[in-house]
């Protein structure tokens, strides 16, 4: 791996794609372990910026804008993400009190 | 369609005021006032009457076409009406009778309830419209729409009261049996079709008569034509079709259960009209039938045997209306036996008197059934000559018309019918016809005694349902006596019976059937003076004779059973039907194809009951195997990219 040059100190691209795959692990983890749909949305967004990081890391190395244009994009979808999530959020709690996402669970077959 | 003529014009009303008249009262009529429905019903048949009746004065003669019906390839169907002085005849008897009967349904009817009422009168119109149909068509086809509208307007009237299960049934039999005949009336038309390559009468007629269609009122004598096997196919199977409508053997078992429809029903359709299409359509298809000589000879045969089967049937009936109706079975057998013979205008004139009297009967007795509240027994009547003197008077009157009582109608019509079938000369197998016409016009007068005498005379029985009994109001009572007037006099407009007098009748419809080619010998007229005396005598000794059939044990029974017509059937085609139709639901429907497609919906249900065991509804789960998913994915990628 090559390194990069960030605000004039020379930084290697592994350690950027490291903390990307430890904020994805962490946001992975949240999913699946928290039960509070608020953490699990803020955990979806972590995984979202953790990929976010991946495509500007490698954007930068391969010097390709495409990487860049790719995170931009996955911003906006995000955003709109997470206004659809806390919509149902909201109208969920409008019926009732949810602090367990097992409370509902009124699709089981 | 180009300008009609008055003629035209009128020929179309005649049609079209019946169908209004239908077509106002069906749909939601209903909800307009019952006088609405009292005015409408009758005054569509009278306006039609009045149609027919300026027809018959301007001497209107024609083949109207109005346009094409279908035209496909070769095969063309006009829209035409035939008006000759036979259809004319025929739409006077219909909408003439049918306007007094349909009046008189004004009172008799008038316990039914509001819609009830109004679809009466709606299947009345629609009868009668049908019924001119079938008598004005021109062609064919259109005779064959006609002659399944009355079995369909039939159909509806016997089972007018469908709360009741034996009028539903008698309906259903009346209509099988009917389209048993549509279906010889269908085959007969393609037979035709298939000879001759038109289906107007007029060109058929042109074809099968070198010499042309009679009218110019000489029968002419027509060439022989040499390959007539497929014209006596094609009259047998017309034959098919009359012997269905007209209840004659075998087909007539549906007759005497169609008496479970309101007695005007029975008046109009199983008395006077629809089962008379029988005659007219012989008549009417004469060309064919002169040719056709076996057919013909058939016509005669059938029409003799079933006037002597329902009269003995009818010896042992105690519902009054069912001894009327195997009367009118009786009746009809004589006009075919009339025209089987070629006395065309004998049948006819017998179809005339047959309409006045029998619907007297069937009004009359309708009067006396209104009165005893829906009792039909007529042993349980009696007496009733002193407390309903009008009504006794017109069955009285109706009787004797039947048994052929100088002066009433009857007796002109019958023994002209007799006369023509003795004195035919050079065909002695008719002296046979009418030695059967002969014993069946003596049983007539004692079964027609004997009902008279045990309905009207005598005690009233202990079990009558009805101690006083009221006489029928105006509107049931003026139809009556109308045509009790008519069966009187009637007979005067044709005495040619008696060597002299007018030959109204029959010198009206020579231009279309044309005249018989005999004359009656004296010996003739005097037996048959004998006949219907012996027939009157018999009638008067009814009131003490008990029948000869109370004797003969077994006989009973076998007229009882009606010839045990109704179990043949059962057991040879009912029975059978029945077997087959639950083998098939039993053995197929069931397994096979309700089987399939049940066992496609249990497949589909089970294994969407088991693959919804996957679906915990908890989120967690779906995101494990998201996740677990995606490493899976990951670690494949990896590995084949490092291999």
């Amino acid at each position: 791996m090559g390194a990069l040059s960030i605000g004039g100190s020379q930084l290697d691209a592994s350690w950027f794609l490291l903390l990307a795959a430890v904020l994805f692990i962490m946001g992975a983890a949240g999913v699946l372990i928290r039960r509070n749909p608020l953490v699990i949305l803020i955990c979806i967004e972590l995984m979202l910026n953790a990929v976010n990081l991946t495509l500007i890391t490698f954007s930068r190395q391969l010097e390709n804008m495409e990487g860049q244009l790719f995170a931009l994009m996955s911003m906006t979808v995000a955003a709109a993400e997470a206004v659809v999530g806390l919509a149902i959020l909201v109208d969920i709690f409008h019926v009732r009190d949810v602090e367990d996402v097992d409370e509902l669970s009124e699709m089981k077959g | 369609m180009s300008t009609l003529t008055s003629s035209q014009s009128i020929t179309l009303l005649v049609l079209l005021f019946p169908a209004a008249g239908a077509l106002l009262l069906a749909g939601r009529g209903w909800r307009l006032p019952r006088r609405f429905t009292v005015i409408v019903g009758p005054v569509a048949v009278w306006a039609s009457f009045i149609c027919a009746v300026n027809l018959l004065l301007n001497k209107v003669n024609a083949d109207f076409t109005y346009g094409t019906w279908i035209s496909s390839g070769t095969f063309s169907v006009p829209f035409n009406l035939f008006v000759d002085n036979l259809s004319i005849f025929m739409c006077l008897v219909i909408t003439g009778v049918g306007g007094l009967i349909v009046t008189y349904s004004v009172g008799y009817m008038s316990h039914e309830d509001g819609p009830s009422y109004a679809r009466f009168f709606t299947y009345m119109d629609v009868f009668i419209f049908s019924m001119l149909l079938l008598v004005l068509a021109g062609n064919f086809v259109f005779l064959i729409v006609g002659w399944a509208l009355v079995g369909l307007s039939s159909y509806l009237l016997i089972g007018f009261w469908y709360t009741r299960r034996s009028a539903v049934l008698a309906a259903r039999k009346a209509f099988v049996m009917n389209v048993i005949g549509d279906v010889g009336m269908i085959l007969g038309t393609f037979v035709i079709f298939v000879s001759y390559h038109v289906v107007t009468y007029r060109g058929v007629f042109d074809q099968v008569l070198p010499c042309g269609y009679p009218t110019t009122g000489i029968h002419r004598p027509c060439l022989i034509i040499n390959d007539t096997g497929a014209l006596e196919l094609a009259a047998f199977l017309l034959l098919v079709g009359a012997i269905a409508k007209s209840a004659q053997l075998p087909l007539h078992t549906w007759l005497p259960d169609a008496m479970e429809g309101p007695t005007p029903v029975s008046a109009l359709i199983h008395a006077a009209t629809m089962v008379t299409a029988g005659v007219y359509l012989v008549a009417r298809m004469h060309p064919i039938y002169d040719v056709a000589t076996y057919a013909h000879g058939a016509v005669a045969i059938v029409g003799a045997v079933t006037a002597l089967l329902a009269a003995t049937i009818a010896i042992v009936q105690t519902d009054i209306k069912r001894v009327l109706a195997y009367s009118t079975m009786s009746q009809i057998g004589y006009m075919f036996l009339a025209v089987g013979i070629g006395a065309y205008s004998a049948g006819l004139f017998h179809l005339l008197s047959h309409a006045f009297f029998k619907a007297l009967l069937f009004m009359a007795a309708g009067n006396v059934i209104h009165a005893m509240h829906d009792e039909q027994d007529m042993r349980k009547y009696g007496g009733l000559w002193r407390q309903m003197r009008p009504t006794s008077i017109s069955f009285l009157v109706g009787s004797l018309s039947l048994v052929g009582v100088i002066p009433f109608v009857g007796f002109f019509s019958k023994e002209q019918i007799l006369g023509a079938a003795f004195s035919k000369p050079g065909d002695s197998a008719t002296l046979i016809l009418w030695a059967v016409g002969f014993a069946t016009a003596l049983i007539t007068g004692f079964y027609t005694g004997r009902m008279w005498w045990l309905a009207f005379w005598g005690k009233p029985s202990p079990q009558r349902p009805v101690e006083h009994p009221h006489e029928a109001p105006p509107v049931m009572l003026v139809p009556v006596a109308i045509l009790a007037v008519l069966a009187t006099v009637g007979g005067f407009i044709q005495t040619r019976a008696l060597g002299i007098g007018p030959s109204a009748v029959s010198d009206f419809l020579a231009s279309s059937v044309g005249a018989q080619g005999w004359e009656e010998t004296g010996a003739a007229v005097a037996l048959g003076l004998v006949t219907m005396a012996v027939a009157a005598l018999l009638f008067v000794a009814a009131m003490r004779m008990r029948p000869w059939s109370a004797r003969v044990p077994w006989a009973q029974r076998l007229l009882e059973h009606k010839y045990y017509f109704d179990e043949l059937y059962d057991a040879v085609f009912v029975r059978p039907m029945d077997g087959i139709a639950g083998f098939g639901q039993r053995d197929i429907e069931r397994p096979l194809i309700d089987g399939a497609v049940i066992e496609t919906g249990a497949m589909a249900t089970a294994g969407a009951s088991g693959l919804s065991l996957t679906q915990s509804g908890y989120f967690r789960n779906y995101v494990l195997v998201f996740v677990g998913g995606a490493v899976v994915a990951a670690i494949v990628i990896l590995v084949r990219a490092s291999s």
